[in-house]
């Protein structure tokens, strides 16, 4: 150690650092496990504390360089948010109908291009969530944030969006790269700005055949699982190595078939969830069914069976357990398991270049967070 | 202030005193990492070679967000995001058992039986909402909304209703006559003004409607299916209740504003689509049967005006449907079912007091009203009895039912 001091400091490169997470598995399954009960019991206003613990949890556990990131976001910034947020879409869709009924009389139907208007607010929305999501995100003492319009990205993924109609989704890896490059332009590490340096073709040019087999596997149930989480995996990896904050880059070697085991575990959680409860639903019926002395051979051809009470509510009370497992299995693999996997494929080059960065930077607040949630249209 | 060509070999400089007291400390002003010798003073000392030395009050103490092993604080009279992070075992359990307010504002346990509690509360109040306050609100509105305003949602529920059931219109010589004779003496006893449009659609379901704004439809499928007047006469005197309670601005209303309360329950929880559903079906059709009794309410006291029996309303409905209440369920319905209807409206009928409402001619003409120009009366009469017997059970329009 002590001979290191006599070398004289020569700044070699340092070897690209691989990103690490460390959160502990089990611990996020009692955490969303809890918090799915909850949000039933709470019917749902639990929604914005269990967000705020999925990103504390997944925050802190991500590793760069030796140090964790953190979340600083609190579940009283999104509930005010959300209530803001109310207060302003409940004239905003008044307005609409007022606006849809006009249409309506001018021809029958003719208010569906109105819809358009709810596309570009979600699009501002969706912004405005990650400017809040970003400037709660600290590392090493300094905070992420985030300038730029909301209603400038919302108007360019408009025109994007159009373009990928017309074109029959051929546009998408476009339309996603100028719409990373608009976030990644206004996205700050303190003073360190960030950019993207994805260009569509690459993205096409990994994914081409997807867009190929997309048509048919919507016909071919086995198929659809692979070929989306084909085109996920190939979406990340392309998404990750593009992002730079200054001369920090990240790298992603992902695999395309990393997603496919995960995606077909949540479809098995799903298949079993659904198969259970049919079986407690025939369960159900044959007791009420013995119960008023109905034999079993004409269990299903009584309509007073259909429409008794005491099964629709067993048919109530099984429906939200099966609600409550899926949304832990859920947020179990395609939050918490996927973070990992992304993590666990996904390298930075020259972090040196954030080794000495002033912090800068406003906290935004959570209105686009609130809006996300009453158009529903939200992120993580 | 700091040397930064030597960062990294200050983090390993031998002038560190005892290793097991260093920690790594991020200023909040610079993501600079910097080793720093915890000592505890009377205020949480963070010393770091070359530079002045950082004091912490232990009551200003916080803990922060991190991975396991690592015990991460902040401080309140520090920036906001410094932090200084403490890997080693025994120093942090040394530094916890100085700092005793560490865990005060950490979000947690403690707050999950306040939220549970405000929730409920929430819950509450949205549902007191829905089923007293929603309904007082669209009675009190309802007569505020102006007539042109609604007469503008009867267009555009007109032109949905065209482009659902087609926009044939019946109306042969006689039996236009008959059914106008018909429609204007129920007008008058029902004490609507003479803006009321009616007109009979050549469409074989077995309905009838009423639009905002004035409007009612008798569908050529119930017509087929009546056997006298006075069943007729029943449906459109309920059809002029609708109009006359205005009960499509009330649904507006109530339908609105009961969708809004209890969309702000549940947000993204994935599957709650059903629930949401479910609820807002329950109240809706609690909704709906109250204005439909009303209606029928309506319809039997324009009857007792006119003295005319109110029974072969109940009976024409009772044929179009049949017994409802095996294969329904009467909270999820959102008519009242028709054997109770028949009943109540059998409970109300009086011996037929005045004179008919139509000759047996005008009846046979207001049968075949939708049969081609020129095919006298008695020719058509079941021409059109295709009837599906699904009766009452078409949507998709904002219009008002029998």
């Amino acid at each position: 150690m002590n001979q290191m001091t006599l070398v004289p400091p020569q700044p070699a490169p340092p070897p690209p650092l691989p990103l690490a997470f460390s959160g502990d598995r089990s611990e996020f399954r009692a955490l969303v496990t809890r918090g799915a009960a909850l949000e039933l019991v709470t019917v749902g206003f639990y929604r914005f504390w269990l967000a705020t613990d999925i990103r504390r949890h997944l925050w802190s556990n991500t590793v760069i360089d030796g140090d964790a990131a953190e979340y600083t976001g609190r579940a009283r910034e999104l509930l005010i948010g959300f209530l803001i947020a109310m207060a302003i879409i409940v004239p905003v869709y008044l307005a609409y109908f007022i606006a849809g009924l006009e249409a309506e009389r001018f021809k029958a139907f003719a208010s569906i291009p109105l819809l358009l208007f709810f596309y570009v607010f979600g699009q501002f929305a969706i912004y405005r969530a990650r400017r809040y999501r970003l400037t709660r995100t600290v590392w090493r003492g300094v905070r992420f944030w985030m300038a730029g319009s909301g209603w400038a990205y919302a108007g360019l993924s408009l025109l994007w969006g159009l373009g990928v109609i017309f074109t029959l989704g051929l546009l998408l890896p476009w339309r996603e790269a100028a719409l990373e490059r608009y976030k990644m332009r206004h996205s700050y590490y303190g003073d360190l700005q960030g950019s993207f340096e994805g260009r569509g073709w690459e993205f096409f040019k990994r994914g081409w055949w997807l867009w190929l087999l997309a048509p048919f596997s919507f016909y071919l149930f086995p198929a659809a699982p692979f070929v989306y989480a084909a085109y996920k995996a190939v979406e990340w990896r392309w998404w990750l190595s593009g992002i730079r904050f200054g001369d920090v880059r990240l790298e992603s070697t992902m695999a395309k078939s990393a997603l496919i085991g995960l995606y077909w575990k949540v479809i098995g959680w799903f298949v079993l969830a659904w198969f259970l409860f049919a079986a407690y639903l025939a369960g159900g019926a044959a007791l009420i069914a013995s119960m008023h002395g109905i034999p079993m051979a004409m269990l299903f051809k009584t309509p007073a069976l259909l429409h008794s009470v005491p099964l629709l509510v067993l048919l109530g009370i099984g429906y939200l357990a099966v609600i409550l497992g899926l949304n832990v299995v859920m947020r179990v693999y395609l939050l918490r398991d996927l973070w990992a996997r992304v993590l666990a494929t996904t390298t930075v080059h020259g972090i040196e270049a954030a080794a000495n960065v002033s912090a800068r930077g406003e906290l935004a607040n959570a209105l686009g967070e609130g809006f996300a949630d009453g158009l529903d249209v939200a992120g993580f | 202030m700091n040397d930064g060509s030597t960062d990294h070999l200050q983090e390993d400089a031998p002038a560190q005193p005892a290793p097991g007291r260093s920690a790594i400390f991020f200023n909040g002003e610079s993501s600079r990492r910097r080793t720093v010798t915890v000592m505890f003073a009377y205020a949480l000392e963070l010393r770091e070679p070359l530079n002045s030395t950082v004091r912490w009050q232990y009551d200003d103490i916080r803990r922060a967000d991190s991975p396991s092993g690592v015990l991460r604080l902040s401080c309140l009279s520090a920036p906001a995001l410094a932090r200084l992070e403490i890997r080693d075992p025994a120093l942090a359990a040394e530094v916890i058992a100085h700092c005793p307010r560490l865990d005060e504002s950490r979000p947690g346990r403690g707050g999950v039986a306040a939220i549970v509690g405000w929730s409920l509360g929430a819950a509450a109040s949205i549902v007191a909402m829905v089923w007293f306050g929603v309904p007082l609100a669209a009675d009190r509105l309802t007569p505020l909304v102006p007539q042109s305003f609604e007469r503008r949602l009867g267009d555009v529920a007109d032109g949905q209703v065209k482009v659902i059931f087609g926009s044939k219109i019946c109306n042969n010589g006689a039996g236009q006559a008959a059914f106008t004779k018909l429609v204007n003496t129920l007008r008058d006893a029902a004490g609507l003004d003479p803006s009321v449009r009616s007109a009979v659609l050549a469409t074989p379901v077995p309905n009838a409607f009423a639009l905002p704004g004035g409007r009612v439809y008798l569908f050529d499928g119930l017509l087929a299916k009546a056997q006298n007047p006075d069943e007729i006469a029943g449906v459109l005197g309920h059809e002029f209740g609708h109009l006359k309670h205005r009960d499509n601005t009330r649904n507006l209303i109530r339908n609105g504003g009961t969708s809004f309360l209890i969309g702000l329950l549940f947000g993204d929880v994935t599957g709650s689509g059903a629930m949401i559903f479910a609820s807002r079906s329950l109240v809706t059709a609690s909704y709906s049967r109250e204005a439909e009794q009303s209606a029928d309410d309506f319809s039997i006291e324009v009857m007792h005006k006119l003295g005319r029996p109110t029974k072969p309303m109940g009976e024409l409905l009772f044929r179009v449907t049949g017994k409802e209440g095996d294969k329904n369920l009467s909270f999820l319905a959102n008519h009242p079912l028709t054997e109770d209807r028949l009943q109540h409206m059998t409970d109300a009928d009086r011996p037929a007091g005045g004179p008919p409402l139509l000759t047996a001619d005008e009846w046979q003409a207001l049968k075949t009203i939708c049969a081609p120009a020129g095919s006298g009366p008695g020719k058509g009469g079941s021409g059109n009895a295709s009837g599906n017997s699904d009766g009452g059970k078409i949507s998709g329009t904002s219009g008002e039912k029998i």
